[in-house]
């Protein structure tokens, strides 16, 4: 409903001032994604983002609504390397039938070099978790909205330079907390393998209790084992997700306090989905600044309270 | 409420799993099996995964065979731990389909461990109903979504059998001891029901999701019970029963959440619901054997 009446909102005021140029209908499922293209899109695109705030994509079923706005659509944008689930696949049909549909991480497959695969041909769909991973979703999106609508290349070349400027920043930042953690304590243990990414870019070793799906239960073996390595390596801080049940990471502060080792619950995440529509920590900024914050936070780095705009509230709004 | 193009086929897609399932669903009521599909529905976990290991690879055509494999499977071994363990039917599927979810769960944990990858029927095997008419296939001059043209096919099938077989349905289903005098193959029958629910439910899993399948299996068909002993007429009304509650089920969908200042709900949760208020309804006020309805003579007190 929210998103009812922003858009209405934002068809509304955009059509009285762009009567002569009327904003054409971009859809995208997750919110990362769809702050790129409000981001690089600008005046130019109404955006509709689909899965909102706490909900897992992996297991994202949509309503009518949804498929209206996919079929009112001009263009769509998603994640894609099976992070939608089903959705991913009905959304490449769509493509078949001429719609343009883009899925940004499988582009950044496509040109090599920076998706995290297995030997299997497994690919890692969460590349937002890396801030110069997005930067290059940014200019996929771009190059997309270039091809789409080639009369106002120049905008969309201009909007995402200046996007691409402000994440620049999040990722000195992100670099520079990260690396006030102390050596041995640069382990990040969640509730699923979604930090892949931001551990490659920023030297942490990552451990989810569950696979890179949020469904696979986790072997009461896995538990056991992490506690030990948590305990021997006297790691302070575990982690829950917004999005993803904490009864697993509960059971590992359980079991490392058994063991005499005061394990933290450090913070809530946000992995597949940001914040509450409307706050900081719901746009992909917000979100990054607030993980990376908490993180460093948590292992003993340092890092300012509200991040590095002054912005984070500390709260997660989540689930 | 805006009526589109795309409301009509969601409710079409849904009216054609809700009959393709009623009708093999009658069955089951009538031999007290309701809870196969259900069963079914956790049942092919291992078929998923058995599926993938030998093909190597997330297509959905060789996860979808070890599914309906695995779903008929359920069925033989529910039959065989009745016969031969000497417990219900209701219990013997509970062992069954609890023992192959968790060899399925133990599969997809080597599977998630080892190679990393997303198994979940949730994610791999069911799909949405409200995604039905984003993903249309060309038939003629006609463009249909893919699930109804696949549900329509299946739900010929279902009909085709019973009719060619309605005699031997109808005698094996309410009288076995006299269809076994007569010559029917009363076992046949069974397996035959049982294969047909198999792959009428894991063929709308994929086409249309896991809730509306379960529960289209089972109450258009004992809300029809209800009111008639007559087979064909019990046949009639389940699919009656599943078309109303799929057209009601995605109207309330799309209109009474928005009345509250909410968006849109899930048609195929509130199709499965409507069909369950058309049972309360019927069993409270059904002229046969209705709750508050005056009790004929044959009713009273010895």
């Amino acid at each position: 409903m929210r998103f009812f009446f922003l858009s209405l909102l934002l068809s509304m005021s955009s059509l009285s001032l762009f009567a002569a140029d009327q904003p054409y209908k971009a859809v995208a499922t997750v919110g990362m994604v769809a702050d790129i293209v409000r981001a690089v899109a600008g005046e130019h695109a109404e955006v509709e983002n689909l899965i909102g705030e706490g909900i897992d994509p992996h297991l994202y079923k949509p309503t009518r609504n949804d498929v209206v706005a996919l079929q009112k659509a001009d263009i769509i944008f998603y994640n894609g390397l099976m992070l939608e689930g089903k959705m991913g696949d009905v959304l490449v049909r769509v493509a078949r039938r001429g719609k343009p549909v883009y899925a940004v991480t499988e582009l950044l497959l496509e040109q090599g070099g920076y998706v995290m695969s297995d030997e299997e041909d497994h690919h890692d769909p969460h590349v937002w978790m890396d801030v110069q991973g997005w930067m290059k979703a940014v200019a996929v999106v771009r190059d997309a909205l270039v091809e789409f609508d080639a009369e106002h290349a120049a905008d969309y070349k201009q909007n995402a330079e200046s996007y691409l400027k402000r994440l620049t920043d999040l990722d000195a930042y992100a670099k520079k907390v990260m690396a006030t953690i102390p050596e041995g304590q640069r382990v990040l243990v969640t509730a699923h393998d979604a930090f892949g990414y931001l551990g490659r870019a920023y030297g942490l070793e990552v451990k989810g209790i569950q696979g890179l799906s949020t469904e696979s239960e986790a072997g009461l073996k896995d538990i056991e084992n992490l506690v030990r390595f948590l305990v021997k390596n006297k790691i302070p801080s575990v982690f829950v997700e917004t999005s993803v049940s904490d009864k697993n990471v509960r059971a590992l502060v359980e079991g490392a306090k058994a063991q005499g080792h005061p394990l933290k619950i450090g913070g809530e995440l946000f992995s597949d989905a940001m914040g509450e529509a409307g706050s900081y920590e719901g746009t992909y900024i917000g979100m990054i600044d607030h993980n990376v914050t908490t993180i460093a936070l948590a292992l003993g780095g340092e890092a300012p309270k509200t991040g590095f705009q002054g912005k984070l509230s500390g709260e997660t709004h989540g689930h | 409420m805006i009526w589109l193009l795309d409301d009509t086929w969601i409710v079409i897609t849904g009216a054609l799993c809700a009959v393709a399932c009623a009708l093999p669903g009658c069955f089951m009521v009538l031999r007290k099996m309701s809870m196969m599909g259900d069963a079914i529905s956790h049942a092919v976990l291992p078929g998923l995964a058995i599926g993938y290991l030998v093909a190597e690879s997330r297509d959905a055509l060789p996860m979808l065979l070890g599914a309906a494999l695995v779903g008929v499977l359920t069925a033989l071994f529910t039959q065989w731990v009745g016969q031969f363990g000497n417990v219900d039917r209701g219990a013997a599927m509970g062992i069954v389909f609890t023992t192959l979810f968790a060899l399925g769960l133990v599969l997809i944990e080597r599977a998630a461990d080892h190679e990393n990858i997303d198994l979940d029927p949730s994610c791999v095997l069911y799909g949405a109903l409200e995604m039905a008419p984003l993903d249309l296939m060309t038939l003629g001059a006609w463009e249909i979504p893919r699930a109804a043209l696949w549900l329509a096919v299946v739900l010929l099938l279902n009909l085709l059998i019973i009719l060619l077989l309605y005699k031997e349905f109808n005698l094996s289903s309410f009288d076995p001891s006299l269809a076994s005098t007569l010559g029917i193959n009363a076992t046949f029958m069974h397996y035959l029901l049982m294969s047909m629910v198999a792959v009428t439910t894991v063929a709308s899993f994929e086409a249309v999701g896991s809730i509306i399948v379960i529960a289209m299996l089972i109450v258009p068909g004992a809300t029809a019970y209800l009111l008639t002993q007559r087979l064909w007429v019990m046949l009639l009304l389940s699919a009656l029963f599943g078309i109303l509650a799929s057209a009601l089920g995605h109207v309330v969908a799309i209109t009474v959440p928005t009345w509250f200042g909410f968006d849109s709900t899930s048609s195929s949760g509130m199709m499965a619901t409507i069909a369950g208020l058309l049972f309360l309804l019927v069993w409270l006020f059904n002229p046969r054997e209705g709750v508050w309805v005056p009790r004929r003579v044959n009713k009273t007190e010895s």
